[in-house]
């Protein structure tokens, strides 16, 4: 008995031993840099001497007129786009599982955004969608505007419609990738026993298809919302002067040539990662309740 | 199942310790960087020139520069980095970056990883408020810039060359341009555009939607509010010195109130702004806004000549005068090839290099030399650059030159630009 437990934490020992390398390479860079980010967001290790360790920048993050704001604006972004994308994507999962003339077509079709860059996209929205751009160019000469700039402004803007359109565009494949494998996986016969047993095309979808379904999608969906929440290279681009999202706080407080409010850069940046976390629960919690529920 | 993540405990205290120990306060290096015995090779501003020369050859130089403009990438890859290859066996190689503050970013995180010699960057193209940053982060290498043969040229004595938006030089750069602020505007569009923040009002209100600037921190952007600063305020003189508290409430008031007004008559009712020069230099080309901007007074006739905007494009200055600067190269302090970047910066400053530099369809820089010291066949060649039709003549841009401010009234004008005008 005492023998084999021996062996037992030996064998987890060699386990734990082969794992190690990859778990610096993981662990060293990622954790590492959190903990210097912490640490910097605390006035430690600071360039300039700012008076560490303090929670000082923290206090000022969350206290100033402007971070409520930049929270909306981000929660706001992150939660349209994700919920756009899911549902897009169960529609054209749904779509996809059959097979039809060109269906080969259009699933390399859905599949051209996920190897384009962020950057790359909000360019292409910039180039479609500013008042000088192709659609305000085309429908101005289609008549249907007196001026190109009579075009609504759907970049820059107070909704923030580029960027979400950009997320939309980028995470539609990687959630109906996703959802597809889910639907696949699971085959049709639950939802043709429901169909035979009398259930409406309704019923069958409410029933049967989406909680199958479900797990895949809050999985899925959470990550595009943790990225969104958490992303800045397309608020940069395509989001309004003021207000704007946390990242790009983030990232202009760290640009600033003035090097005492750096500490305040890395704050806000430990404040988006500990709330990504705080998404973590109900994700498990919403993952359980679509398991029991099938 | 539940205290599974317990086990991590000492790998994640592990990962900590690691992280904190690969780093050093920069305190504990200060000592270290003095005590180190420093070689020629890190010190070549102790060299003869000749000596400077031979140790260079056969050595890459990497040159951290602001890519944004064509022409000058241009410039820099097709001309200079051929000509010092060809006469001195120096390799150049140019990274383009989006905005220097990048740059100056990687020497800080350098230096406070104790990485103090074998930099990637040789030679940094800045100036104004990134120069004061890396001078008072101990990030460049020198005094070396007066040592350079062609320094004979550059006027070191005038106040604008020997300070750097207010800050003293001390020849840790080397001038290697200068700019001066115009306002560009399309003639056929506007007959007769503003010349005084005044009359910008006015014209904004009977053109509502058809002007607008970049938000500063924009270099462009930061430089316009300033002009706006200089006219509402009580003369700019007063501005001129260190920065003063009492001196900047006194004008920063009428200030802000000016640009506030102005603001429901911007494109998108000021409710947001470019962000960059480039942006609003689209904006002007696609007809969205009438005016654009520019540091660079050749900058017109450039786009005209590549036919990015139309032939009736000109510029102008505002009645007050527009504001003028010198733009630098430095030595990163852990610069790998301080002798080559040294020699690099010899060549930017060569009545040679100059001359073509200052031609409208190569770049149209401002020369940095006095015309006065330069030999008879240099001053002809310079006379004979043709000027580009947007172009104003270099004199009457001399006539009209204001000084820049020091950084520390920049960066006030600018972070308050943010509260005050910005935000709602």
């Amino acid at each position: 008995m005492a023998n084999r437990s021996v062996k037992a934490i030996a064998a987890r020992r060699g386990f734990i031993l082969l794992l190690f390398p990859a778990l610096i390479i993981l662990g060293g860079p990622f954790l590492g840099g959190l903990a210097f980010g912490l640490a910097q967001s605390l006035g430690l290790f600071s360039v300039v001497d700012v008076g560490g360790p303090t929670l000082r920048f923290y206090a000022d993050a969350v206290l100033s007129s402007d971070f409520l704001r930049s929270l909306l604006l981000t929660l706001y972004i992150a939660l349209v786009s994700t919920a756009l994308a899911t549902m897009l994507s169960l529609g054209l999962a749904l779509l996809l599982r059959r097979s039809f003339r060109g269906a080969r077509l259009v699933r390399l079709l859905v599949q051209l955004p996920l190897p384009t860059p962020h950057l790359a996209a909000a360019i292409g929205v910039t180039l479609l969608l500013t008042q000088s751009g192709i659609f305000a160019r085309l429908f101005y000469a289609a008549g249907l505007l007196a001026e190109p700039s009579d075009f609504p402004a759907l970049v820059y803007d107070r909704g923030a419609v580029g960027i979400i359109v950009t997320y939309v565009w980028k995470e539609l494949p990687f959630i109906t990738l996703v959802a597809l494998a889910a639907l696949r996986s699971a085959g049709n016969e639950l939802e043709q026993a429901a169909r035979n047993l009398g259930a409406s095309p309704w019923q069958a979808f409410w029933h049967v298809t989406l909680p199958l379904v479900a797990p895949a999608l809050i999985g899925s969906a959470t990550i595009v919302f943790a990225f969104a929440f958490g992303a800045f290279e397309v608020p940069l681009l395509l989001g309004q002067s003021y207000p704007r999202v946390l990242a790009v706080e983030a990232y202009m407080l760290y640009q600033d040539v003035d090097l005492t409010v750096r500490p305040g850069a890395l704050a806000l940046n430990t404040l988006i990662a500990a709330l990504t976390a705080l998404a973590v629960p109900p994700y498990i919690w919403l993952l359980r309740q679509a398991r029991r529920a099938w | 199942m539940d205290k599974l993540w317990l086990r991590w405990i000492p790998y994640i205290g592990l990962m900590l310790a690691l992280a904190a120990c690969s780093v050093q306060s920069p305190s504990e290096l200060a000592p270290t960087a003095a005590a180190a015995d420093v070689s020629a090779a890190e010190d070549p501003a102790r060299l003869s020139w000749p000596e400077v020369e031979s140790s260079a050859r056969g050595v890459t130089v990497n040159f951290f520069m602001w890519g944004g403009d064509d022409n000058i990438n241009r410039y820099v890859n097709e001309y200079v980095a051929p000509q010092v290859l060809a006469q001195y066996g120096i390799t150049l190689r140019q990274t383009p970056v989006n905005d220097i503050v990048e740059t100056v970013n990687k020497l800080l995180g350098e230096k406070t990883e104790g990485k103090l010699s074998d930099g990637t960057i040789d030679l940094i193209w800045i100036n104004g408020e990134n120069f004061r940053t890396m001078r008072q982060g101990e990030l460049l290498y020198g005094p070396w810039a007066e040592n350079l043969p062609n320094a004979q040229y550059v006027p070191w004595a005038e106040p604008s060359i020997a300070n750097d938006f207010g800050y003293p030089v001390d020849a840790y750069e080397a001038p290697w341009g200068r700019a001066q602020f115009v306002m560009i505007y399309d003639s056929a569009r506007v007959a007769d555009p503003p010349k005084s923040f005044a009359d910008l009002l006015e014209w904004t209100q009977t053109h509502p939607g058809r002007f607008t600037y970049p938000a500063p921190p924009d270099f462009t952007g930061s430089v316009f509010v300033r002009h706006g600063f200089y006219e509402v305020s009580s003369g700019y003189e007063r501005l001129i010195g260190p920065f003063d508290e009492t001196v900047y409430a006194d004008n920063a008031g009428a200030a802000w109130e000016y640009f506030n007004q102005l603001e429901p008559y911007l494109w998108r009712e000021g409710e947001t702004y470019p962000q960059t020069i480039d942006q609003l230099n689209q904006l002007f080309a696609n007809g969205e806004a009438d005016f654009t901007m520019s540091y660079n007074p050749a900058f017109a006739s450039g786009a005209i000549a590549r036919g990015v905007f139309p032939d009736s494009v000109r510029t102008y200055l505002f009645d007050a005068g527009t504001i003028a600067n010198t733009h630098y190269v430095a030595i990163p302090f852990n610069a790998t090839n301080k002798a080559a970047a040294m020699v690099v910066a010899n060549f930017l400053q060569s009545p040679q290099a100059q001359i073509e530099k200052a031609k409208p369809e190569v770049w149209g820089d401002l020369p940095v030399m006095a015309v006065e010291s330069l030999p008879e066949s240099d001053r002809e060649l310079l006379a004979a650059i043709p000027q580009g039709v947007a172009t104003l003549t270099a004199e009457e841009l001399a006539a009209n030159a204001l000084p820049e401010l020091q950084a520390d009234w920049l960066t006030r004008i600018e972070e308050d630009w943010q509260t005050e005008v910005l935000k709602p």
